[in-house]
């Protein structure tokens, strides 16, 4: 090799060509340089002057900072982002970096300071300026009403935030569950009634009662009462609630993958029950039901002589 | 013998028998096994009373006693036991069941030995036959062999009972305190050196019935001998005449009565749960194995469904492949109160005693959470069952209802004692924030509990039907001397101007507070009834337990 390869010289003194030196190496890797790329790079600079060039570059939000764990990553930036980000300052910009990446669950306010080492003020006033600007916003979380979670604007909240279906603006909505438990209650029951009244053999009958949570599913659709979307294991979550009401058995049947409804080629069927006892011999009396059973004893303050809860069931 | 146990039977002595026998019989439960210098040192009562009513008490076959624990030559001790007072209770119910199932005749033959603690044959018959043709027409009487008949087939299904037979009279008269003596002793129990009392089941002659020459008819009581017949019919009867069944005493089998009780309570739970053919088929498989099975058993001796088809009364003819599907859906059900146990003989079915009882017990404990708390606190009280152990967040979660009140119906169960807490620590300082609280019920203490609050409500009961009639006394005496008036004028031929006069002596607001007194007892009374239902189930879940 005769040819000494001349290299474009750079004058290295020119903190801006530096800069440019360092954006054209990180659209190159895109995945970030460290510092050891820049060094092989350009030998000759010293690391002083490699120093002020990152540091304008990171003001300027051209340049990411990263660590990984070899040691410090730089990486170009959207230029997208970076016009979002004209006219904040650094410590905006860092609280807006926690709350990206905090994804679809937010994070608390705690957390921002726990992370970004600024004083609770601050941070309190740079959440209200990102909030005008309408780059985050605050979710109340279901699980502690006083909590708000903060994440950026455009996310959809994480189910575990807000509930899911049967939270509407941080309530549970137990008259929609009730009357959600009620449908698929006399869906089941006018099956099971439809079944008996056919006067089939009793295999047929009983295997007629039955409905699949897939065909559940489609009634409550079908009849419009809920404004949400609802899947079928929210339906599943209904059914075990009937089921824990004695109102409803559950059997699981194999099935064919691809049948309608079957989920890891399994179905849950479900039937309406009859309870198998009336309601017993002692909660007939009103011993069985009184409210101060245990103060109650001969010649005291209550007893069974001056019982007034017996003298209502008496004359009843 | 808990308190609230100790309580009833207290009750129920002393409604039956008085109180002096009352005395007796508590002290005897609190104190166990005592000879007869004991007792009187410690009731106070003089020793003819003490000795009246043990004899009472062992009569009944509430009392037992053996020689003392010192050995053959100490005073002989009496003891008793709680269930059988409590036993008391279920009467009523016993006789209800032998008339369903054997007409009058039956239940007056229950009625009798009930009343008596134990009869021969003979007297029985005698007995009953009388009482049979009081209530018939006039010029027809009730003939013995009929009545002798009745006490065969009960005697046959096991009903009644021969009891214990005397063991060597050495026993009797080497007892060094004066042992009760009454012409109606039942047997001695066995070997002095046993402390084990045999039972009468233990006897090979237990259901023969004896040979016993009975011809005859019942004998009508004429009204004017009321008087004298009530005045010795506390004496026993002596009757000139033999009849070849002397000192073979019958008695009661509870035993029986409680294992035909617990297969109507498994019969209506299955037609309620499914429907009455498949009701009618268990029906039929635990008439089968009503003499085969032992009360303890788990579950019946299989049987196959041929058998199960030939046995079916006429009047259900289903066809056989119906009768398998049936069968079929009896195994399947979650219930479980039939299993497979085979497949030879087209299917070998049992019963499945224990988990039916298990099941009817948790289906109690259920109705009695959903009546006392609500239907959302009976959906956790089931959630709990079914899951076992559960955190809060959980419960919430899956009887979606919200937190509050979830949080609030579960320290109701829990102060309630329904529920129970389980801590599990992530920490060896079990610091609270640092360890799981888990709730879970457990099905058996929760039914104990429940026992003896049934008892309590019994004794509740009792106590306030007491307290009716002792408020209502001086109008209840007045009645009675009234209709006694009554009576005596009708009898004698009065006219009617006198039969009104003294009827006018009850005013109206008096007769409407004899109708509603009237009234409220019979509410009580049933009330108690309902309640033993209750008690009869829980007992037999809990004792269903304790021997598997």
């Amino acid at each position: 090799m005769a040819d000494v390869k001349v290299k474009k010289e750079t004058n290295l003194s020119e903190p801006a060509e530096v800069e440019n030196r360092i954006k054209e190496l990180c659209q190159q890797f895109p995945h970030g340089i460290t510092d050891q790329v820049i060094q092989n790079d350009m030998p000759h600079l010293e690391p002083q002057q490699r120093a002020m060039a990152i540091n304008k570059l990171l003001s300027l939000g051209q340049l990411d900072l990263l660590r990984n764990s070899s040691g410090l990553l730089y990486r170009m930036k959207d230029i997208q982002s970076t016009s979002k980000m004209k006219g904040s300052d650094n410590q905006e910009k860092l609280v807006y970096q926690i709350i990206e990446d905090a994804g679809n669950k937010g994070i608390w306010s705690r957390d921002i300071r726990f992370k970004s080492n600024l004083p609770l003020t601050e941070i309190n006033k740079i959440l209200k300026s990102l909030e005008s600007k309408k780059l985050i916003k605050a979710v109340k979380s279901v699980a502690a009403s006083k909590k708000k979670v903060y994440m950026l604007y455009n996310l959809q909240p994480d189910r575990s935030v807000t509930g899911g279906a049967w939270y509407s603006d941080q309530d549970f909505e137990s008259e929609f569950v009730e009357v959600l438990n009620q449908q698929c209650f006399k869906f089941l029951q006018s099956k099971a009634e439809a079944a008996r009244d056919s006067k089939q053999s009793p295999m047929v009958q009983r295997n007629s009662s039955f409905a699949t949570s897939h065909e559940v599913w489609k009634y409550i659709c079908e009849l419009g009462i809920s404004k949400v979307d609802l899947s079928m294991d929210d339906i599943e979550t209904i059914l075990n609630t009937l089921i824990y009401d004695g109102k409803v058995e559950m059997t699981v049947i194999a099935a064919k993958e691809g049948t309608v409804g079957s989920v890891d080629g399994q179905m849950k069927l479900y039937r309406g029950v009859n309870p198998v006892i009336q309601p017993t011999g002692l909660v007939r009396t009103p011993c069985g039901l009184c409210p101060v059973f245990d103060d109650c004893h001969d010649g005291g303050e209550i007893s069974p002589s001056n019982c007034i809860y017996m003298t209502e069931w008496l004359d009843f | 013998m808990t308190a609230q146990e100790v309580r009833l039977c207290g009750l129920l002595l002393r409604e039956h028998f008085g109180e002096v026998v009352e005395k007796v019989g508590r002290h005897l439960i609190r104190s166990g096994a005592q000879n007869l210098r004991t007792l009187l040192h410690e009731t106070g009562i003089s020793i003819d009373l003490v000795k009246k009513s043990l004899c009472v008490l062992v009569q009944h076959g509430v009392c037992v006693f053996s020689s003392g624990r010192k050995g053959p030559g100490s005073p002989t001790e009496y003891r008793t036991s709680c269930d059988r007072i409590l036993r008391i209770l279920r009467y009523p119910r016993y006789i209800y069941t032998a008339k369903t199932l054997y007409g009058d005749t039956g239940e007056l033959i229950i009625e009798e030995l009930l009343q008596r603690g134990d009869m021969t044959m003979s007297s029985t018959v005698k007995t009953v036959a009388d009482r049979l043709t009081q209530n018939m027409e006039e010029g027809r009487s009730m003939d013995y062999s009929e009545v002798s008949s009745a006490f065969s087939k009960l005697v046959e299904t096991h009903f009644l009972q021969r009891c214990p037979p005397m063991a060597a009279a050495a026993t009797k008269n080497g007892a060094a305190s004066a042992t009760p003596a009454t012409p109606a002793t039942p047997g001695t129990p066995a070997a002095p050196v046993s402390t084990t009392l045999p039972t009468p089941e233990s006897f090979p002659d237990c259901y023969r019935v004896p040979h016993v020459t009975l011809i005859g008819k019942g004998k009508r009581r004429l009204s004017n001998e009321d008087g004298e017949d009530q005045r010795s019919a506390k004496r026993a009867k002596i009757d000139s005449e033999t009849h070849g069944d002397e000192g073979i005493y019958w008695q009661v089998n509870f035993e029986r009565f409680h294992l035909h009780f617990r297969d109507q309570a498994i019969i209506s739970a299955v037609a309620n749960k499914l429907d009455q053919t498949s009701s009618e088929i268990v029906r039929t498989m635990l008439r089968m194995s009503e003499v085969t099975t032992s009360p303890t058993a788990t579950c019946t001796k299989p049987l196959s469904a041929n058998e199960i088809f030939r046995s079916l009364p006429s009047s259900y003819n289903i066809a056989r492949p119906i009768l398998d599907q049936y069968l079929t859906l009896l195994v399947d059900d979650p219930m479980e109160f039939v299993g497979k146990a085979g497949e030879s003989g087209g299917g070998m079915y049992v019963v499945n005693l224990h988990r039916a009882l298990a099941n009817l017990a948790r289906a109690t404990l259920e109705s009695v959470v959903q009546e006392r708390f609500g239907s959302r606190s009976a959906r956790i009280f089931r959630l709990l069952l079914r899951k076992r152990h559960l955190e809060q967040k959980q419960v919430e979660d899956f009887a979606m209802i919200p937190a509050k009140e979830a949080k609030d119906m579960l320290y109701t169960l829990l102060s309630q004692n329904l529920v129970q807490l389980q801590e599990i620590p992530k920490t060896p300082d079990y610091a609270p924030s640092r360890t799981f609280y888990l709730y879970t019920v457990n099905q058996l203490p929760t039914a104990r509990m429940l026992l003896q609050n049934c008892y309590k409500t019994v004794a509740n009961l009792i106590e306030r039907r007491l307290f009716e009639s002792k408020e209502s006394k001086r109008l209840l005496e007045k009645s009675q001397r009234i209709e006694a008036i009554l009576a005596s004028l009708q009898a004698s031929g009065a006219e009617p101007e006198q039969l009104t006069e003294v009827e006018e002596m009850i005013t109206a607001p008096e007769k409407q507070q004899l109708e509603s007194l009237r009234l409220h007892i019979n509410k009580l009374d049933s009330a108690e009834n309902q309640v033993d239902e209750t008690i009869f189930l829980l007992e037999s879940y809990i004792n269903s337990t304790v021997t598997s």
